[in-house]
């Protein structure tokens, strides 16, 4: 599989670098807005995405790293949610699976808030820097040789068969 | 590609492995915060009202016996730094060897476990056992656990009766049960008690029930685990300062006092 050369810092604009930056910032601008459920961050990232896509690998990496990294944040965060009013209005008792769930996404948030950091900070400096499962995935998206460039010459309009 | 995936599966390996972790743990309250301690008291009352409205479970009346118990209770409650509940005792003319707590307090203890104990210090070492109970707010977390909000706050009186059948006759589950045994053994040797009095009296239960001895030995099945229990008990560090300073109550005095309760009926 081929892959596009990953651009250096030097050949990074500084407008590309606080794009790339923004892409993490901006989930914590959004969080207070989205808290409890924080489907509204994830909105917010995939409209950053369509509005800055076409400014380069560099910055399209950090937004898909941002991105994809929030899905199941904002999945098991919902699910919190969502067991507790569960067990708060259906009158379900909270077990240790509720617990363990809960102490589970708190880790899975304050670790996605941490490398979301360090992400941000790096991109401002035109650094790549690449999450567990969630970098290589987006470095994948974004980096992959296409057939872009071949043209294909088979007919779109034929004759009828006969 | 492949290692995408693997690193995906890692991912959620660990994650099930926390959640799952954390759940076997146990570390976390079954949530009776959710009941607060003043409603867990109205519970309690509906509940008695509902066992002493059992023919089998009748009030005792007998003064003597209300009292010795009573003063045993007091001793263990003075104990307590910080009582979740104005705790009271009922004894209950059954034959059964048993005591349980009811929700807001209420701590049941039959007449036949009052004849089991050959002494007074050995119901302290009961009823401090479920003083546990009550303190750690063992019985609406699980009732909470097992049937939830809802249900267990209904007032239906057919809903009550099957409620007080599970409190009196199911068991704690094997840590709560260690956690009432470790809070009776650290009461008794502030009640300047012997901690360790529970262990004798386990022992003598699980040897009459392994010789078929027992005929009502309900307390065997809502306190099951007996050997593994004994051991932790017997385990226990006894402070160097502890002195021990017996009831002074004549346990006979009860026993001929529960005959002639008896006989009354």
């Amino acid at each position: 599989m081929e892959y596009h050369a990953v651009p250096q810092p030097e050949e990074i604009e500084i407008r590309e670098r606080d794009d790339a930056m923004g892409a993490y910032f901006m989930m914590f601008a959004t969080t207070a807005l989205g808290l409890p459920l924080p489907i509204i961050n994830l909105i917010a990232s995939i409209v950053y995405y369509y509005v800055n896509k076409a400014k380069g690998r560099f910055v399209q990496f950090h937004i898909l790293q941002s991105l994809y990294s929030q899905i199941p944040v904002t999945a098991l965060t919902t699910g919190v949610f969502i067991w507790t009013l569960r067990n708060f209005f259906g009158g379900y008792g909270f077990n240790n699976y509720y617990w363990g769930y809960l102490i589970m996404t708190g880790f899975v948030s304050l670790i996605y808030f941490i490398f979301s950091i360090v992400a941000a900070v790096k991109s401002n400096k035109g650094r790549f820097y690449y999450f567990v499962f969630f970098g290589k995935l987006a470095y994948h998206i974004v980096f992959k040789v296409r057939d872009e460039g071949v043209v294909n010459t088979d007919p779109i309009n034929k004759a009828p068969r006969m | 590609m492949h290692k995408i995936v693997k690193e995906l599966i890692i991912i959620l390996g660990i994650a099930v492995l926390i959640w799952l972790g954390i759940a076997y743990l146990d570390i976390f309250p079954r949530h009776p915060e959710l009941i607060s301690e003043e409603t867990e008291e109205e519970l309690g009352d509906k509940y008695l009202e509902a066992i002493l409205k059992n023919p089998q479970f009748t009030q005792c009346t007998n003064k003597f016996i209300i009292n010795s118990v009573d003063s045993i209770c007091n001793r263990l409650e003075s104990a307590i730094e910080d009582p979740v509940y104005n705790y009271n005792y009922v004894v209950i003319e059954n034959s059964m060897i048993n005591a349980f707590t009811l929700p807001g307090g209420n701590i049941v203890i039959t007449t036949g476990l009052l004849k089991y104990c050959q002494t007074a210090d050995e119901l302290a070492g009961i009823v401090a056992h479920e003083l546990g109970h009550a303190q750690e707010r063992h019985i609406i977390s699980r009732l909470v656990k097992e049937l939830g909000i809802e249900i267990i706050t209904s007032g239906d009186i057919f809903v009550l009766g099957e409620i007080t059948k599970t409190i009196t006759s199911s068991s704690f589950d094997r840590k709560q049960e260690e956690k009432a045994d470790e809070y009776a053994c650290k009461l008794l040797q502030k009640a300047k008690l012997e901690p360790r009095i529970l262990a004798r009296l386990f022992g003598r239960l699980k040897e009459d029930t392994q010789n078929n001895a027992l005929k009502n030995f309900e307390i065997v099945n809502s306190h099951p685990n007996f050997s593994s229990r004994i051991k932790n008990i017997l385990a226990f560090e006894v402070e160097d300062t502890n002195h021990v300073d017996t009831l002074k109550i004549n346990w006979d005095e009860v026993i001929t006092a529960l005959g002639n309760s008896n006989e009354e009926e």
